[in-house]
């Protein structure tokens, strides 16, 4: 039997219908009643909702995961790829700063003093031929960089220019041991010959034995005729140990260099200077200890109450 | 009779109502997921004459409308709730190899929630609702009925014998 319908059920479906219209009109009208009637069983489901949520998390967690298996692998290796170029930057980014800081103390050194310098990159360490000593820099005679200069860091002297070619050049460190360079004492005029020793320790030979040496003496480049091979005034190291036996020929120390050859990235090559010595302009100035406030707190007895019998 | 009919099932869509909401809407399923509610009612409709169709999609639309997943106007369901209502009992009523049938009811009732879903969308547009791209639409339709495919014959078994004991115990009122 099929549904014939009568009056009555037409005539529900019709009032439902005209109902269901008077509603959307009176909710498009901007009607408050039916947006009170919406927001007021929303805050009274929230509590149902959120007990909901907290008893379905697992399983939500569980369908969300094998749902989107697929979009989830491939968002894990693009973050894993994304954190991988997060880290490459992040490392190029603390070696760049690292080699501004190498480039602001070097420019510094170089400033001071009045030095015409080209700053370079070491874009090699170290001899695969022999066991000499040495450094390759970016920067060679297209840059005006010659033979037998004098080439520094921040902290003072790194080595000498032993081979410019057009785009590079090979540097010899002061710790080579076939490296020498003539020396002083800033603060005084003592002058000796300081050979290199394979390590960052070199040895300092006074030529006169009625000079004194002591520890914590800085040592810096006495100079060379025409500025080369070497500038003078460049700091070199200081004083770790002093050789003054009774009946020796010269004194000798030991000196350690004050720039760290192994991990030196930025360097600049001395090709102009100043008509002057700077002297003792460039010797670096001892840190200063930081005043650390002392607090000092006495005891006064507080006044006590006798009780009486 | 038919208010008595509707009075009796109210508690139940509430109840079911309280579920939808509450943990199956939680659940973020792949496709849209599925709702429920909406399944639970076409399939109860289909089982009811239609007078009592309409009055329950009326019902239903109201929850539905209430609903904060809902971004119509207030009676957008409603309205189609009513006319989904109606439709689904008309086409099985009188006819009882289709309404002993769970296959034909779980066709009607993907059918059902194929075109409510349809017809709301096509309504929305008309009011002006934003409702994102097509393609975005397309595939939350064809999942939601395939969703709908998976779930009802799991609902049809429980929901025809709820739906016998309720009217029966009405009947015998």
């Amino acid at each position: 039997m099929r549904y014939g319908g009568d009056n009555r059920g037409r005539l529900l479906l019709v009032i439902l219908i005209v109902t269901s219209l008077f509603l959307i009109t009176l909710d498009l009208r901007g009607v408050q009643l039916l947006a009170g009637i919406r927001s007021g069983t929303q805050s009274a489901f929230s509590p149902i909702q959120k007990f909901g949520a907290k008893i379905t998390a697992p399983g939500r967690n569980f369908f969300g995961d094998v749902t989107h298996l697929g979009r989830t692998r491939s968002q894990i290796e693009r973050l894993k790829a994304e954190n991988e170029n997060l880290k490459t930057k992040l490392i190029n980014r603390k070696a760049a700063d690292a080699e501004l800081d190498q480039l602001k103390s070097t420019l510094d050194l170089a400033g001071r003093a009045g030095y015409k310098v080209v700053a370079a990159r070491v874009i090699a360490q170290g001899s695969t031929t022999s066991f000499s000593q040495t450094i390759t820099i970016d920067a060679g005679t297209v840059e005006g960089i010659r033979d037998n200069q004098t080439v520094i860091c921040g902290l003072g002297l790194v080595g000498v220019i032993k081979q410019a070619y057009s785009h590079s050049a090979l540097v010899q460190l002061a710790s080579d041991p076939g490296f020498k360079i003539g020396a002083r004492i800033a603060g005084s005029q003592q002058i000796g010959i300081l050979n290199g020793q394979g390590t960052r320790t070199a040895l300092l030979q006074l030529l006169d034995n009625e000079s004194t040496v002591k520890e914590g003496d800085v040592i810096l480049a006495r100079g060379s005729q025409n500025n080369r091979p070497f500038v003078p005034g460049v700091p070199i190291g200081e004083v770790i140990s002093t050789d003054n036996a009774a009946g020796s020929v010269t004194q000798s120390a030991d000196i350690k260099f004050f720039a760290n050859f192994s991990n030196v990235g930025i360097v600049s090559v001395v090709v102009g200077t100043p008509s002057g010595d700077p002297r003792d302009a460039l010797v670096p100035q001892a840190p200063r200890p930081t005043p650390v406030p002392t607090v000092t707190v006495y005891a006064s007895p507080s006044p006590s109450t006798s009780v009486k019998p | 009779m038919f208010l008595r009919k509707f009075a009796i099932s109210a508690p139940i869509f509430v109840i079911i109502y309280i579920l939808q909401e509450a943990f199956v809407s939680q659940l973020r399923l792949t496709g849209g997921g599925f709702s429920l509610f909406l399944i639970f009612t076409l399939i109860w409709c289909a089982l009811s004459e239609p007078e009592v169709g309409a009055m329950v999609g009326f019902g239903a639309g109201i929850l539905m409308d209430l609903s904060e997943s809902s971004s119509g106007p207030m009676g957008q369901w409603t309205l189609i709730m009513i006319l989904a209502g109606f439709a689904i009992a008309y086409l099985g009523f009188g006819d009882n190899n289709f309404r002993s049938s769970p296959i034909s009811l779980i066709v009607l009732t993907v059918i059902g929630v194929f075109l409510a879903r349809l017809v709301y969308f096509v309504v929305g547009l008309m009011l002006g609702n934003e409702a994102g791209s097509l393609q975005h639409v397309l595939a939350s339709l064809i999942g939601q009925s395939l969703w709908a495919l998976v779930v009802a014959p799991l609902l049809v078994p429980i929901i025809t014998r709820v739906h016998g004991l309720v009217y029966e115990s009405g009947a015998n009122l």
